[in-house]
């Protein structure tokens, strides 16, 4: 009797383990369905039907579902943990597995979670309905404006979560979750987002330039935020400090009469000094950092049309940094050079005067009802007593504004300015309210007639010093005395080190005399996708670095060697932008160079004959 | 001095001079160093604030204390064999409101992560609910990870190898 169940005890274990892996699909169809990664038409269909909210339910620590999945995941197929590893990360919103559904946007783009009980709970389904009107509006808009919106796996609706996000302190937060290459976008990820379940809260409704209503931080947000999911589909590896100013931007883009950005721009004119690629810390907000940065967008859309900002990204997506965020400045530049015969240097000292002069909307007349709420210019510094003298240093893309108070006993201003390679200036007279720009002359210094008679309440000289180049410490000295004190040049190492993990091409750098130089961006490219992808690349560029920065500094300090190396590198740069044309032109010199050679051992070997026969003779 | 007295202050000597010298020798191996995770990689000494920190000692499997405690039990490692421990995180950026900066990282709780050696897949882990993970592994060369995200490790017989993973990023506004 004991054999016999010892043997039944068996079979059935037996049994049950030859049956469990019939059981395996239907565990991975369960959790599919469960989180509605079926196939995207069943998803859709599904997901428009309400489900009915059961008000008045106790609020419940999670949802069982997503802790069901973490418990089974080793039991899913490989595919599956695939589709379904967003949902491991992906919120969990308050209430009962009954109470926690999805409504689909109309346009099926979108997915919008949300609980009907908790902390969670949205205040109506309208609300949700609005929700998913209005990121079918910005998805619309953007499409329109010729964004490629935010990938999805399999095309799935993009899923947004609604939360409650007021106890943090945040309008909404957008995360990355899994790769989604394609072609020309080899860093693409897709991404889900949170954002506030109501937008009621006084943090919304009271913010800094409001009141603003739940609508209208619902719309901002919406532009915002998706439009860092639209980012992360660009390339992952974005600058943080462009991403906030490209979506806050386009809060404006998309919704003008809401306007809360405006609310930045103070921080940023008060800190101008900072770098224009300042990184977003903890007091992004206060510092200018990221958000305030909008408005450079503004002045490139209206210099050189809206699409810039798109194209910046675009050019954007086909760049990698070893696995570390691509530095934007670069990449602006470079656009900004091949697309526009202009540079982001020269962009911001352009910005910089206008920021002064607030001729906003000249040209592309974009926004003109909203010019009176950008914030007038900040001077780094007020000088009333004369003579004055003052020495600036500046961080890379960055500017100050010193204005000088007009006095009765300086009958005529002269201005003496010393500065280094990297600064531009520009002088302004505001004279009852019109303001005129004053040329140098051809020292670089300025001469202000008339200073004794302007109003010393109304009328102002200021000059806008600029560094245009990606190098902190740039200086400019001037004085009102007739000569300025000396400035030094800063190192020659750029303070945003884009481009490449392993620094500039130092010999490039110094013989085309910027690290932003196309022809330099070419060599960095050239070394980060053919060199550094090989072993012996990866030697000869280790050994480059070790042997080359003391050759540059030589080269950087004589004009005519780096003419020399210009032309040295020219063959180099046609090889890298003509490859195939340079293995032709190799191989039919080491052709050429083997006839001549055979051609003189033929004409040696004859004459050495003829020696002999003569000899013979 | 007598030859006597002159042979024990030397022998005395010799001992005040090896004792610390065995005490140093011998404190990599006996006892714990602790590391914790500060937002970017993993730093010497415990976490300042209420974050895990590893406490970990040569050829004894890593412990993530939630708190310092001076008893921590040693489990050894099997023979051949070494661990890689560390965090899965989403660094986040931003913060349009005072007072929610999102400058910092999130843990990222309950994420598989797969563990690859010679292009076969060896193992998948997954990180806890604060995002850490411990895996003991045969010493040898593995990747963890997956996609850009994907870390390259060498395993060393009896060595805690503590890597942070980057897995995501998170836009805070």
């Amino acid at each position: 009797m004991r054999a016999f169940f010892t043997q039944l005890t068996i079979t059935a274990i037996t049994l049950l383990a030859i049956a469990l892996p019939g059981f395996c699909g239907s565990l991975d169809d369960y959790y599919l369905n469960a989180f509605s990664e079926q196939p995207a038409g069943s998803a859709v269909q599904k997901a428009v039907l309400f489900q009915t909210a059961a008000p008045g339910e106790q609020a419940q620590c999670g949802t069982p579902l997503k802790h069901g999945l973490s418990r089974d995941w080793n039991r899913l197929e490989a595919a599956t943990q695939k589709v379904l590893a967003k949902q491991l990360a992906a919120p969990v919103l308050s209430g009962d597995k009954k109470d926690v559904t999805s409504l689909t946007s109309p346009s099926g783009k979108f997915l919008i979670h949300y609980t009907t009980a908790g902390v969670d709970a949205v205040p109506s389904i309208s609300w949700v309905q609005t929700v998913a009107q209005t990121f079918d509006d910005v998805a619309a808009a953007y499409s329109a404006r010729g964004w490629r919106l935010a990938p999805t796996p399999s095309v799935a609706p993009y899923d947004v979560y609604l939360r409650e996000l007021a106890t943090q302190r945040l309008y909404g937060q957008t995360t990355s979750n899994q790769q989604l290459a394609s072609a020309g976008f080899a860093n693409a990820y897709g991404s889900y987002m949170e954002i506030d379940n109501n937008f009621t809260d006084s943090i919304y409704t009271g913010a800094n330039g409001g009141p603003f209503s739940p609508t209208q931080s619902l719309q901002i947000t919406a532009a915002h935020e998706y439009h860092h999911a639209i980012q992360y589909g660009y390339n992952y590896y974005f600058d943080i400090w462009y991403a906030e100013a490209t979506s806050t931007w386009m809060e404006d883009e998309l919704y003008d009469s809401v306007n809360q950005l405006y609310n930045y721009l103070p921080a940023w004119f008060s800190n101008s000094t900072k770098a224009l690629d300042q990184t977003v810390g903890s007091d992004a907000t206060s510092s200018g950092a990221g958000y305030s940065r909008w408005i450079f967008n503004r002045y490139l859309a209206e210099q050189h049309g809206i699409d810039t900002v798109r194209a910046a990204w675009e050019k954007l997506a086909g760049q990698s940094n070893n696995g570390a965020d691509v530095v934007m400045a670069p990449v602006l530049d470079s656009l900004l050079a091949t697309t526009y015969n202009s540079s982001l240097g020269s962009e911001v000292f352009g910005f910089a005067k206008r920021v002064y002069t607030g001729a906003w909307g000249s040209g592309a007349a974009s926004h003109p009802q909203d010019l009176n709420l950008i914030h007038p210019y900040t001077a780094t510094a007020t000088l009333s007593n004369y003579p004055a003298s003052l020495t600036s240093t500046l961080n890379h893309y960055s500017f100050a504004f010193y204005t000088f108070t007009p006095s009765a006993s300086v009958s005529a201003l002269s201005i003496a300015v010393n500065k280094t390679s990297g600064i531009s200036t520009a002088l302004f007279k505001k004279t009852s309210g019109t303001i005129t720009e004053i040329a140098a002359n051809s020292s670089g210094n300025y001469s202000v007639a008339g200073f004794s008679s302007l109003n010393a309440a109304s009328d102002e000289v200021v000059l806008v010093v600029v560094n245009k180049s990606s190098t902190d410490g740039h200086q400019a000295a001037f004085s009102t005395n007739g000569s300025a004190a000396a400035v030094s040049e800063p190192s020659s190492t750029p303070s945003t080190s884009g481009g490449s993990g392993g620094g500039g091409c130092f010999i490039a750098t110094a013989a085309y005399g910027s690290y932003l130089h196309p022809q330099v961006q070419l060599l960095r490219d050239f070394r980060d996708r053919q060199l550094l992808t090989n072993a012996p690349g990866r030697a000869f560029v280790a050994l480059y670095y070790r042997f080359s920065p003391p050759l540059a500094d030589f080269i950087a300090q004589h004009e005519s060697v780096r003419a020399v190396t210009r032309v040295a590198l020219t063959p180099l740069l046609f090889t890298v932008i003509h490859p195939i044309a340079a293995g032709l032109i190799a191989i039919m010199l080491l052709g050429s160079a083997y006839l001549s050679v055979r051609r003189r051992i033929l004409v040696q070997t004859a004459v050495g004959n003829l020696v002999a026969i003569r000899a013979k003779m | 001095m007598s030859k006597s007295i002159y042979f024990l202050f030397i022998i005395l000597a010799c001992i005040a001079l090896a004792v610390p010298a065995t005490a140093i020798g011998t404190r990599p191996v006996d006892a714990w160093s602790y590391y914790h995770f500060d937002g970017t990689g993993f730093t010497s000494g415990p976490s300042a604030d209420s974050t895990p920190s590893f406490a970990v000692r040569e050829r004894v499997r890593p412990v993530l204390l939630l708190s310092l405690t001076s008893n921590i039990s040693p489990t050894a490692l099997p023979e051949g064999s070494g661990v890689v421990a560390g965090i899965c995180y989403i660094r986040t950026a931003g913060g349009k409101l005072e007072g929610g900066a999102g400058s910092g990282y999130a843990p990222y709780p309950r994420v598989p992560l797969l563990i690859s050696s010679g292009g076969k897949s060896f193992v998948t882990v997954q990180t806890d609910e604060q995002g850490y993970f411990i895996v003991v592994l045969p010493a040898g060369k593995y990747s963890i990870g997956s996609g850009p995200t994907t870390a390259e490790i060498v395993v060393d017989q009896g060595i805690t190898t503590l890597i942070p993973l980057q897995a995501g990023k998170r836009m805070v506004d």
